[in-house]
């Protein structure tokens, strides 16, 4: 993957499945088209004469505004999947995400409280799903999408492993 | 209703009222807390049905016919009402009572134990060696009947794990020192095992009530109460209308409601050391005793509000898994371990907390981190370059590393000191935004559990930014591996302290210092 200046040197990050991309892609096809659809109501309203009095610049400039965000987000969306990493250390787990504002995490095994697995149905149907790390701060956010089922089981029983062997209480 | 067999088997004592002498008495004997507990706990309720059904009454009474358009005369209806009104009052207390009567609790060797609930029942334990902090509160009115309650708290951020309310003040203070004596493995004879006693203690600071007074007169408060004033002046002279009274009337709460929170908990404010940890006490109208066992401190946060600068004053919270961060007054209070305390107050309190702060020089460092700047003190701050984005608190903000804490330093109004000892940080995190990546800064941030402490190393230089990040995280694997035992009086290797210890000071304590300190 490609390194990023805020990366710190030596690190081996392990990146997540190319089919995230494909995920997110689609949820986010839905998602703007929703959102499109919504801020669309007002121009087809003006334009079928149901409410003719409406702001022509509001009703076109509201889905164009949606459109171009939509469009932003759907450019970085590669770049965003791409900056996922993580890499397994022998005392812990480092977690980076973020191109704009980017956020490297470092949780020790022994600090982990548990380890969650989600499979949306989305995932599911890609074989992919989502590993969380639980430590005992709320600021701890580790959030690993897009893992291979395989290997997201593999982390979970390795976290959970070395979670016990060096659990340290509090 | 499924734990229902469970219930029975340990009612087998509920027709007896349980003897307070048999507190600290072997295990397998549920008791019950106080039979007062439910007129005090209910007391609110039982007032507000008698207010409001009497206000009811006499307004009826004051104005002599039907005001509210029932039917009948005055004097038929008032036995219907006194017969509704006591009805209703029969039904609370009796819920109250069954709830009493159906709450029991249980401390064995390695939990404490507590069935609640009428309906649904609810068994619950917990662990005792995974106790952070007991706290013994006396409400008012509670404390009016030399009741107490007992509040049991672990590591879950949330409501308090076991809540025994009420039991008899030194009944209580017993059940706390059995709990600390188990939850520490200190080895209790078996042939008396009810003479636990509670751990000797030292003082180790008192607040006079002139200090607290003071605090309160220089804390936020007086801001708020100045730039409120000025607002309802200016809007006297600019509207001239009577609609004044409607802002000064919640503007005066709020202000009266500042100074009592601080009034309050900071009221007769004392620190005492003892073998089972910090103990500290305050309290005006409520009195609370809180007990944090030690190496249960997760942090440490050392603020000072612009207008305390004047007399050299700090105040000093904690992080505590225990006391979880709603940001109730309560909860406030509770993490607060010094409510307002000069700088050799403070390091003495954080001697207390952080035993070994892993320095040469102790008071140089700590002192630098609460009011100083630049490179005092070993402090790395933000680089110059960061100075267009921070520009007072560019020389303020910064990081120092000790041989067992961090100490994170920032806020030049506010200032700010938080304190983490290595083997307390949960995870750490490098944010950095396009704007800081232009001045080549970023932040580093230390997770712990909730509370009034988040420390967070602001703008530092990116490359040192990445030191910190790496080698704290190897100071932390580190520190983790040598830490204690949970069990803080268990004979380990070496044998443990079971005296009275001294209360630690930072050595060169009584260095002159020249910030007024004379003041309390």
């Amino acid at each position: 993957m490609r390194k990023e200046p805020i990366d710190p040197a030596g690190l081996d990050w392990t990146r997540v499945s190319p089919k995230y991309l494909t995920v997110q892609l689609i949820a986010w096809a839905v998602e703007a088209l929703i959102y499109l659809v919504v801020t669309s109501v007002p121009l087809v309203l003006m334009l079928t004469d149901v409410w003719p009095g409406y702001p022509a610049w509001l009703a076109w400039g509201l889905p164009a505004v949606v459109l171009v965000l939509e469009l932003w987000r759907v450019i970085l969306l590669p770049r965003q999947i791409r900056s996922i990493g993580y890499a397994e250390r022998d005392e812990d787990l480092l977690v980076r995400r973020g191109i704009f504002f980017q956020r490297t995490m470092v949780v020790p095994y022994g600090r982990m409280q548990y380890v969650d697995v989600a499979v949306g149905p989305l995932e599911r149907a890609f074989g992919l799903c989502t590993v969380k790390l639980h430590t005992a701060s709320p600021g701890t956010n580790a959030q690993l999408p897009g893992l291979p089922t395989e290997e997201g089981a593999r982390l979970r029983e390795q976290l959970s492993e070395r979670g016990e062997a060096k659990l340290a209480g509090l | 209703m499924t734990s229902e067999p469970a219930a029975e088997s340990g009612s087998q004592h509920s027709g007896v009222v349980p003897d307070p002498a048999l507190l600290a008495a072997p295990q397998d004997e549920w008791k019950r807390v106080h039979i007062i507990s439910p007129l005090v706990r209910g007391w609110i309720a039982l007032v507000a049905i008698i207010f409001f059904a009497g206000r009811d009454w006499f307004e009826s009474l004051l104005s002599g016919e039907d005001a509210v358009g029932l039917p009948g005369d005055g004097g038929a209806r008032l036995p219907w009402a006194i017969a509704i009104i006591t009805g209703v009052v029969l039904l609370v207390a009796a819920g109250f009572l069954l709830s009493w009567y159906f709450t029991r609790y249980q401390v064995t060797e390695q939990h404490v134990k507590v069935n609640s609930g009428i309906i649904f029942r609810q068994n619950r334990q917990a662990r005792l060696d995974r106790v952070q902090a007991i706290d013994v509160v006396q409400p008012f009115l509670a404390r009016i009947f030399g009741l107490a309650e007992l509040k049991f708290e672990v590591a879950d951020a949330g409501e308090s794990a076991v809540k025994l309310a009420f039991l008899k003040l030194k009944d209580a203070q017993q059940l706390r020192a059995t709990i600390l004596a188990r939850a520490a493995g200190v080895t209790i004879d078996p042939e008396h095992p009810d003479e636990i006693q509670e751990a000797p203690e030292r003082e180790v600071l008192a607040l006079t009530p002139r200090r607290v007074f003071g605090a309160a007169a220089l804390s936020g408060t007086t801001i708020f109460l100045i730039l409120a004033l000025v607002a309802v002046i200016v809007l006297a002279v600019l509207a001239r209308t009577g609609a004044l009274l409607a802002i000064v009337i919640p503007v005066g709460l709020a202000v009266v409601g500042g100074y009592w929170s601080v009034i309050n908990t900071g009221f007769n404010f004392r620190a005492a050391i003892s073998p089972d940890g910090i103990r500290i006490r305050y309290g005006l109208l409520d009195t609370r005793t809180q007990t944090v066992p030690p190496g249960r401190v997760q942090a440490v946060g050392i603020i000072q509000s612009p207008l305390w600068r004047i007399k050299g004053w700090y105040k000093v919270t904690v992080n505590v898994a225990g006391y979880g961060a709603a940001a109730s007054g309560e909860s406030q209070a509770r993490a607060t371990i010094l409510p307002v305390g000069t700088r050799d107050e403070v390091l003495q309190i954080l001697a207390l907390v952080l035993p070994d702060p892993g320095t040469e020089n102790p008071v140089d460092v700590f002192t630098a981190g609460i009011r100083g700047r630049d490179n005092d003190g070993g402090f790395v701050t933000s680089p110059r370059r960061a100075r267009p984005i921070a520009p007072l608190a560019w020389r303020r903000n910064g990081f120092k590393v000790t041989d067992t804490a961090l100490l994170v330093r920032s806020g030049a109004w506010w200032r700010q000191l938080a304190v983490v000892p290595h083997e307390r940080t949960q995870s750490l995190a490098v944010h950095q935004g396009p704007l800081a990546r232009r001045f080549g800064v970023a932040d580093v941030i230390l997770h712990t559990t909730p509370g009034p402490v988040s420390p967070r190393v602001v703008q530092t230089g990116q490359d040192a930014a990445w030191t910190l990040f790496h080698e704290q995280a190897r100071r932390a694997a580190d520190a983790r591996r040598r830490s204690g035992p949970e069990q803080w009086m268990r004979p380990v290797e070496e044998p443990q302290r079971v005296s009275m210890p001294q209360p630690p000071t930072y050595s060169a304590l009584d260095r002159p210092d020249e910030a007024p300190n004379d003041n309390r």
